[in-house]
């Protein structure tokens, strides 16, 4: 009788293959079908984001949101410290009066083209992000105030951002600080390629449920680009590309006065990092939104968005006008919700198990976490309420 | 699997040389899979053209979590069970003689070497059990691991060692001339 090893050697040479004609052949459609797609893939948005929460209903809000998260949360998760290896990098960007960079994000939601805006920072706390149309958002971190511009409805929003960190002032050269540190603590370096005719290294770095794919270019030292995605939102991804240091940026850039005959919404923004209570709020909120008044079915956010245009196609949702200052609100009520949980650790175990259940429903657990920090568990009931519990008495 | 992760960086970001390297570097490999999961060498070269296909499609949201080989020979094997599930399905309408033998006739997929033991082994490995041949090609041609496969057969680890076992057992005494079980 055979050795086993000489059957599994005999049926790996059952190898087939094919006439070189019929692979051309099948290459060839494959390639076809490429070309379709690329004629079929929606160019790079044109309406803003803010437009999107404008017109909200709560579908947009949760496709909105799942930007915004994306946005949030890679902002904070590129985190680090100094890096000898790139010491010229760092030291670069440390010196650097003025920045410039592109953000492309990538949704998985069907229908919804990538996003791309540019930001430019300026010391000693400016940001201007623009998008195309003319779509542009201007922040004050020193001040705690932002401006953005809304031409179609010739409407600006006035923020007042309160509860800002100490640090507000540095909080968004931070990403800058922060990005540039990424490589030292690199988990995989992935060699070689070329972006734009100029060869450059990349690096990988696998932090907290995100990954960062840094290219930097060995010659000059610069960083080129910038790639993050995040294990809580599959298939979403942010690219920042483009980056120029020292480019003389006018104040008038940042001025937050509003162009003349444009009328003002004002909006109130809590910039404290979110919490557990902001959740509640998002869930109360969503539960209000639902005819049968359901908690959301996931937590998700890219998934949320998908779900809740299921949802709004079935009417389950509650018909009502809202105003412009009450969705603007919500917005931020359902952003800062998802946010604390986008920022959970894995090690915090969270669970959700809100789908089907209605609110006031005080014997059925909903969501559950280990605060960092603690030893025991909290959980928040279908009436809201939030009880400690120890890992042993966690629902099954 | 460094390299695989690199090319479709860039055939996310729309590079068509990458694509092309990825269709180099597997569509034989899962030719031959499918070939060896299907007796029916034109529906694996359908095949091998769907997943591709559909990897084309789902450029925009895919991401990889293990290997690219592994994730396109899972692709093939669940579409090679969905033919074999359309062909039980078509059996009850015509006979097996008409069903299969325009196929093969107008098949330009072969056997790379010929030689009449392999072309004995290939005709006992279509003989086996679907999960039997299923497991034996999963894990010689498509690399997979025993709990990958389990995975995708939805049953334990040692029901797919076992499966694996028995099925090179049959072929061996096949191969032997042994009277089978």
């Amino acid at each position: 009788m055979r050795p086993t090893e000489n059957i599994e050697k005999l049926i790996e040479k059952l190898r087939y293959k094919t006439s070189t004609e019929t692979h051309d052949r099948v290459l060839g459609n494959v390639l076809q079908a490429l070309d379709e797609k690329e004629k079929q893939k929606p160019g790079v948005i044109k309406p803003d984001i803010w437009r999107t929460i404008m017109n909200s209903k709560i579908t947009k809000l949760a496709t909105a949101a799942a930007i915004i998260v994306a946005v949030l949360v890679s902002f904070h998760y590129l985190g680090g410290s100094a890096s000898t290896v790139y010491a010229d990098v760092v030291e670069r960007l440390q010196k650097a009066r003025t920045l410039l960079y592109t953000v492309t994000t990538t949704t998985p939601i069907e229908g919804m083209p990538d996003m791309e805006m540019e930001v430019a920072f300026k010391e000693p706390g400016y940001m201007r992000m623009t998008l195309p149309g003319g779509y542009v958002s201007v922040m004050d971190c020193m001040q705690g105030k932002a401006l953005s511009i809304i031409p179609e409805r010739k409407q600006f929003i006035e923020m007042e951002m309160s509860n800002l960190p100490a640090d507000a002032g540095q909080r968004e050269f931070n990403v800058i600080e922060r990005l540039r540190t990424l490589p030292e603590r690199a988990d995989e370096a992935l060699g070689d390629r070329e972006i734009d005719g100029r060869m450059v290294q990349g690096y990988r770095v696998t932090e907290e449920g995100v990954t960062n794919t840094v290219w930097i270019d060995p010659k000059t030292r610069e960083l080129v680009e910038v790639e993050t995605e995040f294990d809580n939102a599959p298939g979403m991804s942010r690219t920042m590309a483009n980056f120029k240091f020292d480019v003389e940026l006018a104040d008038s850039l940042f001025d937050l006065a509003p162009p003349d005959g444009y009328t003002r919404v004002g909006l109130q923004v809590d910039a404290s990092e979110a919490n557990e209570q902001d959740l509640v709020e998002y869930l109360r909120l969503w539960s209000t939104w639902t005819k049968d008044g359901t908690f959301p079915p996931t937590l998700n956010p890219v998934a949320m968005a998908k779900v809740a245009m299921e949802m709004q196609k079935e009417g389950k949702f509650r018909d009502g006008q809202t105003s412009e200052q009450d969705r603007l609100q919500h917005m931020m009520k359902l952003t800062r919700g998802v946010t604390f949980v986008m920022k959970l650790p894995a090690e915090s175990n969270w669970r959700y198990a809100g789908e089907n259940v209605k609110y006031g429903d005080s014997q059925t657990p909903i969501f559950w976490y280990k605060p960092e920090g603690s030893v025991t568990y909290h959980i928040i009931y279908g009436d809201l309420s939030v009880k400690n519990v120890s890992p042993e008495n966690l629902p099954q | 699997m460094l390299e695989d992760r690199l090319l479709l960086w860039k055939f996310k970001r729309g590079s068509r040389d990458a694509f092309r390297a990825i269709y180099e570097k597997y569509a034989g490999n899962m030719l031959t899979l499918a070939g060896n999961l299907l007796d029916d060498k034109v529906g694996a070269e359908d095949i091998v053209q769907d997943v591709f296909i559909k990897l084309v499609e789902s450029v925009g949201t895919f991401r990889l979590t293990g290997s690219l080989k592994s994730y396109l020979a899972t692709c093939v094997a669940n579409r090679s069970r969905d033919c074999i599930r359309r062909r039980i399905r078509q059996r009850t309408a015509m006979t097996k003689q008409a069903e299969k033998t325009p196929a093969e006739t107008k098949s330009t997929v072969h056997l790379a070497i010929c030689s009449e033991q392999l072309r004995k082994l290939s005709n006992a490995l279509t003989e086996l059990p679907y999960e039997q041949r299923e497991a034996i090609a999963l894990r010689i041609h498509g690399n997979l691991g025993f709990r990958q496969i389990a995975e995708l057969q939805n049953v334990s680890t040692k029901t797919v060692q076992s499966r694996y076992r028995y099925g090179l057992d049959k072929l061996r005494s096949t191969l032997n001339g042994e009277v089978e079980k």
